[in-house]
């Protein structure tokens, strides 16, 4: 009898040194790390820092869409099929309500919202060298730098031109600390205030960002020709010229050689690249580097599938004119699928050996030097320095023609030269209020079959994107763009 | 006082074993209604342990029979019978059948009662009215057997898991599966495939091992199983070993298989070359500018045909292309089992394989099982028991969906009858790109990509049960769930992909859940006259470990290498563990009074390390009664009605977060250039809760004229707090975060009757039918008017969960032939703007009416038998919802997709002015029809289906004598045989009416045999 009731005793021991245990509910997992213990030394911060960058290579933003955005709705690049090569951003057939809305909005928040995270957190480290205190100064810069862009990315994507209205379209949300759900139900600010909070960014951003070349991520001159450009679309044509001579001028980048342009494209770290993201793994096959996939002959290393985004016929008829241009080494005609159809081969991938892996530049240096000639143009520097900036980057690429003189067009079509495939054309044209005229390469322009006109200017609808129909149904503070249904 | 009683039932204990008499007893057990010998039946003397069992022929011998004894005969099938000897040296018996009704045992939560006790709401289904139907998994065994039960198929191919939803939806996605208790231990259950592949964990079980599937679905019934019990508890209890003879059983059946009805049916060749030409044509009309290269409208059309529908050439080989891609699926099934026993020990033992070739070359699934399940009385106090459980599974399988590696979706839509299969010189395949697009010739694809899973779960059990007195017992179980899953997906040399991602890429995925559950149990019966007492108290333990590991390589070293360890560059490796904890205690009380009166109540409290430390403990209660008004004085009289009960109960569930650490706010990371990348992943959320239900059931229980059982019983579910990893804010930095939001309501009649038509010693014929209502309404959002769009569906208050939400088509525009909408624009006084517009114009909005909620489900069933003959047959229907069909967006473009197959549908297009059709103009490349998201998409989904029909002939009782068997069977069975349905594609569709080319249901037709020794 003994033995049974000792049994009950030694259930009822087991079953009370469980209830005593409020530990055995306590659980963590062990591949994510809870978020109080983040960010406690000068490394976490570090690794907070490149969090900023890491998601921005996705396809959805500088991956695939920023620069289809600007080269596939202007006149750079089409798709060679109706089927395929993202045909909704080249007839602007997104729309509010299908799943196609091309939802970079949500993508730059999730970078605002890092750097708001790792700006509310890292004062709180306690850094005694002055060596530390750069180094958190260098990464509190960077978080204001890289909110910029995506406050003005968000201000030529979803607002209009600024020189349309004076920038009172509608803008960003201006989100500067992180917020729950309720904080962050803020109407929309304008496109001005949009580029106010910008330039007020990079204010804060350029006095703690270092100088030293550091291509993965801003440095000052990264966040100083951001500055440029942001001018530039602002039409504050002299500062523009100001802050791009600057770069031009003082910072430790150089212009590579016409000998050395095409292999500049393999290069990670190269003497022109200013702000590259880093493309190293093949982590989700399909998503790193899409749209350089999309544009190579071998899309998913297919020959016979050929590429599905093409450079036009103007384009490649624009870069043929003057012969002896080494960009027109670009235009191939070696698909096996549709041989009367050029690819561009400007992006071989990282060391070209891998197309997939490509890493796309977002700041070059002679993007300084064509802001530096239409702010020189355009604001009081004057004609000659516009010409001189502007010679530099069309006998670059091709020595064998003379210097000209500098006007607003041959500026804009060394633009069309020079960035195929980086995401201007589109932007360009829209933000001096000219128009896209596109022509497709076989005469069958299928846009304009799928209900867009054959000539865009910012006053059609579609040139800004449409904000989610379903986030504006849980948030209908945030208002719709002109011209797309509620 | 304890002490006491002890005292007292030792020596009363003592009185009886020493004095009285003791003689030896025989007899002969038989039949009551036709007075044939039971075999082996099972006599106990009462209040003993001592056991004997009867010989085939029925006959027993019992030793050392107090002359005052009460012997207890019992037979499986039959009711037992208790005895008193009194001084006799023959007893002869003979045993009833089982009735079915208020006598009958089933098992429920934490123990088993008589149906006529239990106030709570679950149906039982017995392993005999699925013993002969061809299923893999057990699951399918429900099909229209339980009213309010839908089950559906998630895919045809082997392995998937069926989905089942008890009583509606009681989640918003932490999770609508019922929670699954394999004899009295929560098992790990759920799809544990990729987006690759299926592999239901639950596939461990061999149909053929189990004895009963119990399916609780109210508060009483459920609630002792508190934080997970919200969407229903599916009890199994597996076979045990009987006393007496051992009998070892063989069985074995094989099969064939096919699709079950034609799906998606194609235009002909013909007609496919017609309405292309129709579309090129259109275009043209509209578009001279585009043909006047070509000189005219009909060489443009003749030119455009051509490139898109060319004609066959003389240097290609073409199919069928179902001919290459499916075949007739084979399946072969073999089960060995053995059940023997002493009055001391029982064991039953069984080993099983299962052979699947899929309808699908690359589809196959091939598991072995094997059980153990002992038991064994050490002395009158204590009894232990084990039990091993063992399944290793191989699978090959595809994905479905929209997706190129789904062999069905491309032979719908993109394999045309013009793109070639082979190259007439030398047979090798034609690999060109046929549309331009990335899709290949799949059949020289199969053998190049691997796809596959491994399964392995072993369970471990041990139980031991302390009789502590007459009216105590006290039981611990100790289980551990050990599963095992091996997924891998590769491209190998040659398959198209091959020098996309490096030179060929292989990933390996490990996951392993070891999951340990103990939980002790005592539990109290006591009688006092009329009236009856039983009390349970415990505690249960969970502790579940997840281990997850993966790796991933490219750039294959060898053409013929198909493991990673031949891959030369890392792609990504990494593991992590998570752990999941669950504490509990349990109560439930059971009191009856004359067999009238029935109340009983449970509780139950856990504490989950799913939420934070201030929200983690919950509890869980439940109140049930029944009264038994047939047992009345004043209904004694009415002689046609043999029972007749009401009950009804009330009580609390939960669900807890399906995501262990939701409610921390986590940093997760990545890589960036050769350094991490650290980034928040989530909202924090520290009140985080369960989603509450709050359940009440009414059901009244009769039988009338000895002949119709009815059921009938209405239900409410109301469950709040619902969890939502609800869309936030995209201003935030995130899309969504797991929240408590809201409040919905299930509610529902169910209705059961079961007719004894005939039912004599030779002959019976049995009807079933059950017929369930659902009512499915969000009641609240967080926020007042708030709509959540999750297309196609909408969530808002007033609506059902399942609500469609999308642009209304109306049809074409008789004098254009273009595709209209409702414009549906909200209006300021809140109606809608019902003007008829183009697709640009037409605004999304909730539809009314168009959900996926049913009026109606449930089956019918019949059983007949004559001598040796059995028949059955079993039929489920779903009426009165809608189905979204995805599919629709591939195979009725209206003319966008030139390359596509075109369905037999689209020859009711427009043609000329003044034409009334539904469907639009075709014009290629036309993008303002209505085939994507929009009403198109809702069809009614009205279906009824012959889900099985078998006929088994038992061999007759001198052969079997002489062959010495003491059963043998044949069987032949079919599943889905018959499909009565509007859709053009197969109606099993999951509970949210969402189909996307996932491979239909098979009809399968089987031959088996059983044999038992």
């Amino acid at each position: 009898m003994k033995k049974y009731i000792l049994n009950i005793i030694v259930v009822l021991v087991v079953i009370f040194s469980f209830y005593s245990c409020e530990s055995f509910l306590d659980t963590k997992p062990t591949n994510v790390v809870v978020s109080e213990t983040a960010m406690r030394t000068l490394y976490d911060a570090g690794i907070a820092a490149n969090g900023l960058y890491v998601d921005m290579k996705w396809y959805d933003y500088y991956g695939t869409y920023m620069q289809l955005m600007g080269d596939e709705r202007g006149d750079n690049i089409q798709p060679r099929t109706m089927s395929s090569g993202w045909t909704q951003i080249y007839t602007l057939g997104y729309d509010s309500e299908s799943n196609t809305y091309f939802n970079m909005w949500a993508k730059c928040y999730e970078t605002i919202m890092r750097c708001n995270t790792l700006l509310e957190n890292i004062d709180k480290l306690t850094l005694t060298s002055s060596a530390d205190k750069a180094i958190r100064d260098d990464y509190k810069g960077q978080a204001y730098a890289v909110r910029a862009l995506n406050y003005f990315d968000l201000a030529r994507l979803y607002g209009y031109p600024y020189a349309k209205d004076n920038g009172a379209s509608l803008g960003a949300v201006i989100i500067t600390k992180v917020s729950s759900a309720s904080e962050a139900k803020l109407p929309r600010s304008t496109v001005a205030k949009t580029y106010e909070q910008v330039f007020a960014d990079l204010t804060a951003a350029l006095p703690l960002l270092s100088k030293s070349k550091n291509t993965g991520h801003f440095n000052y001159w990264a966040a100083k020709l951001l500055q440029a450009r942001a001018y530039l679309y602002k039409g504050d044509w002299n500062n523009a010229y100001n802050a791009a001579i600057e770069v031009i001028d003082y910072s430790p980048y150089s212009l590579v050689s016409n000998a050395d342009y095409i292999n500049y494209w393999k290069q990670e770290g190269a003497s022109e690249t200013l702000l590259e993201l880093f493309v190293t793994t093949q982590s989700t096959i399909d998503d790193d580097g899409g749209y350089v996939s999309m544009c190579h002959n071998l899309w998913h290393g297919d020959v016979s599938a050929g590429a599905s985004l093409i450079p036009t016929v103007s384009w490649v008829d624009l870069i043929k004119s003057e012969p002896g241009d080494v960009r027109a080494q670009f235009v191939r005609y070696d698909s096996k699928y549709e041989i009367s159809k050029a690819w561009l081969a400007k992006f071989p991938g990282n060391n070209g050996t891998n197309f997939r892996l490509n890493n796309p530049r977002l700041l070059r240096l002679a993007e300084a030097y064509l802001i530096a000639a239409e702010g020189a143009l355009k604001g009081t520097a004057g004609i000659a320095k516009a010409s001189t900036y502007l010679n530099a980057i069309r006998k670059r690429a091709n020595p064998s023609v003379s210097d000209v003189t500098a006007t607003d067009d041959l500026i804009q079509i060394e633009r069309r030269k020079e960035f195929i495939g980086e995401g201007h054309r589109f932007f360009d044209q829209m933000r001096l209020g000219k128009s896209i005229t596109r022509k497709d390469s076989d005469g069958y322009n299928f846009a304009v079959s799928a209900g867009c006109p054959e000539t865009l200017t910012w006053n059609n609808y579609q040139i800004v994107l449409p904000i989610s129909h379903t986030e504006r149904q849980i948030y209908p503070t945030l208002q719709q763009n002109p011209g797309y249904t509620e | 006082m304890a002490k006491q009683t002890f005292l007292i039932l030792c020596s009363f204990l003592l009185i009886i074993s020493t004095a009285f008499a003791q003689n030896k007893v025989t007899g002969v057990v038989t039949d009551a209604a036709d007075g044939s010998n039971i075999s082996f039946a099972s006599i106990l003397i009462k209040g003993t342990s001592i056991v004997t069992a009867a010989n085939a022929n029925g006959a027993y011998v019992l030793n050392n029979v107090p002359a005052n004894a009460v012997l207890v005969f019992s037979s499986i099938g039959y009711q037992s019978l208790e005895v008193p000897v009194e001084g006799r040296a023959l007893v002869n018996v003979s045993l009833t059948q089982v009735a079915v009704g208020l006598e009958e045992v089933m098992v429920v939560a934490y123990g088993s009662v008589k149906k006529a006790s239990y106030s709570g709401s679950a149906t039982q289904i017995k392993q005999e009215s699925f013993k002969d139907v061809p299923i893999v998994s057990f699951e399918q065994a429900l099909v229209g057997a339980v009213p309010g039960v839908q089950v559906s198929q998630m895919s045809g191919q082997p392995g998937a898991l069926p989905e089942i939803r008890v009583r509606g939806f009681g989640s918003f996605n932490a999770g609508n599966e019922p929670l699954y208790v394999v004899d009295g231990v929560p098992a790990t259950s759920g799809d544990w495939g990729s987006e690759n592949i299926y592999t239901s964990s639950m596939n461990y079980l061999n149909p053929g091992d189990i004895e009963s599937i119990t399916v609780l679905k109210d508060a009483a019934a459920a609630s002792l199983y508190g934080s997970r019990a919200s969407n229903g508890v599916i009890l199994i209890t597996t076979k045990k070993g009987k006393a007496g003879k051992t009998v070892s059983t063989f069985k074995a059946n094989v099969g064939v298989s096919y699709f079950a009805m034609n799906n998606y049916p194609l235009a002909t060749d013909a007609q496919q070359e017609m309405l292309l030409r129709e579309s090129w044509q259109n275009y043209g009309n509209d578009n001279p500018v585009k043909w006047a290269p070509y000189g005219s409208l009909n060489a443009y059309v003749d030119a455009m045909s051509e490139k898109y529908f060319p004609s066959k050439k003389s240097d290609y080989i073409y199919v069928n292309w179902e001919d290459v891609l499916f075949r007739t699926g084979v399946s072969q099934n073999y089960e060995y089992n053995i059940s023997g026993g002493s009055d001391k020990s029982r064991v039953f033992a069984s080993v099983a394989y299962n052979d699947e070739k899929g309808v699908n070359v690359i589809e196959y699934l091939k598991r072995i099982t094997a059980s153990i399940n002992a038991e064994s009385k050490v002395n009158n106090k204590i009894s232990i028991g084990g039990s091993v459980q063992f399944s290793n599974q191989n699978q090959s399988g595809h994905q479905d969906g929209a997706a190129k590696d789904n062999p069905f979706y491309l032979m719908k839509v993109h394999l045309t009858s013009r793109w070639p299969y082979k190259y007439a010189s030398d047979g090798s395949y034609w690999m060109e790109s046929y549309n331009g697009g990335s899709q290949r010739n799949p059949v020289s694809q199969f053998n190049l990509q691997i796809n596959d899973a491994a399964q392995m779960r072993l369970l471990l059990k041990g139980w031991a049960e302390v009789k502590i007195n007459d009216d105590i017992k006290v039981k611990s179980i100790i289980s551990n769930d050990f599963l095992y899953v091996h997924d891998r997906f590769g491209w190998l040399y040659g398959h198209v992909n091959f020098t996309a991602y490096g030179n060929g890429y292989m990933s390996d995925r490990y996951r392993f859940v070891n999951k340990m559950v103990s939980s002790t149990t005592a539990n109290y019966t006591k009688s006092f006259g009329k009236h009856n007492i039983a009390a349970l108290i415990g505690w249960e333990a969970e502790k579940e470990h997840f281990l997850y590991t993966r790796v991933g390589m490219v750039d294959f070293a060898n053409f013929g290498a198909t493991e990673s360890a031949l891959a030369t560059t890392l792609d990504e490796a990494y593991t992590y563990t998570k752990n999941s904890n669950l504490l509990s205690a349990i109560s439930n009380l059971n009191y009856d009074y004359a067999s009238k009166y029935y109340i009983s109540g449970s509780f139950r409290r856990d504490g989950s390390s799913r939420l934070s430390a201030k929200n983690r403990w919950g509890n869980f209660w439940s109140l049930s009664g029944s009264w038994r008004l047939k047992n009345e004085p004043f209904m004694k009289d009415i002689s046609w009605l043999d029972e007749f009960r009401v009950r009804g109960s009330y009580g609390t569930s939960g669900t807890l977060p399906n995501d262990y650490n939701g409610y921390m706010a986590v940093f997760d990371y990545d890589i960036y250039g050769t350094t991490g990348a650290g980034y928040p992943v989530n909202l924090a959320n520290s009140d985080l809760t369960w989603e509450k239900n709050l359940n009440w059931n009414v059901a009244f229980d009769a039988r009338i004229f000895d002949k119709v059982d009815i059921v009938a019983e209405y239900y409410n579910k109301h469950t709040t707090d619902l969890l939502l990893d609800a869309t936030v804010p995209t201003t935030t930095g995130f899309t969504s975060a797991l929240t408590n939001i809201g409040s919905m309501l299930n509610s529902g009649i169910e209705l059961s009757v079961n007719v004894d038509i005939i039912k004599k010693k030779d002959i019976s014929l049995t009807f079933g039918a059950n017929w369930a209502t659902l009512h499915n309404e969000v009641l609240s959002l967080s926020e007042e008017g708030e709509q959540i769009v999750s297309r196609p569906h909408v969530w808002k208050a007033g609506y059902s969960f399942v609500q469609y939400y999308t642009r209304e088509y109306y049809g074409a525009d008789p004098a254009t032939g273009q595709a209209m909408y409702y414009s549906n624009k909200i209006l300021a006084d809140g109606s809608k703007d019902r003007t008829l517009v183009s697709r640009a114009q037409a605004s999304s909005s909730i539809l009314e009416g168009m959900t996926a909620i049913p009026k109606g489900f449930g089956g019918f069933n019949a059983t007949f038998s004559w001598k040796s003959l059995t028949a059955s047959m079993a039929w489920s229907y779903k009426y009165g919802h809608y189905v979204w069909d995805n599919g629709s967006d591939d195979m009725e473009t209206d003319g966008y997709n030139s390359y596509a197959n075109i369905a037999a549908s689209q020859v009711e297009r427009w043609q000329k002015p003044g034409d009334e059709t539904y469907l639009p103009r075709r014009v290629a490349g036309n993008t303002g029809g209505g085939y994507y998201d929009s009403s198109r998409a809702l069809k009614k989904g009205d279906y009824l289906r012959l889900k099985n029909l078998s006929i088994s002939y038992t061999l007759p009782k001198d052969l079997r004598n002489y062959l010495k068997l003491s059963s043998a069977r044949v069987f032949l069975s079919g599943t889905n045989l018959l499909t009565f349905t509007g859709l053009n594609f197969d109606p099993e569709v999951q509970s949210n009416g969402y189909y996307n080319f996932s491979l239909p249901a098979l009809r399968t037709i089987t031959l088996g045999v059983e044999i038992s020794l």
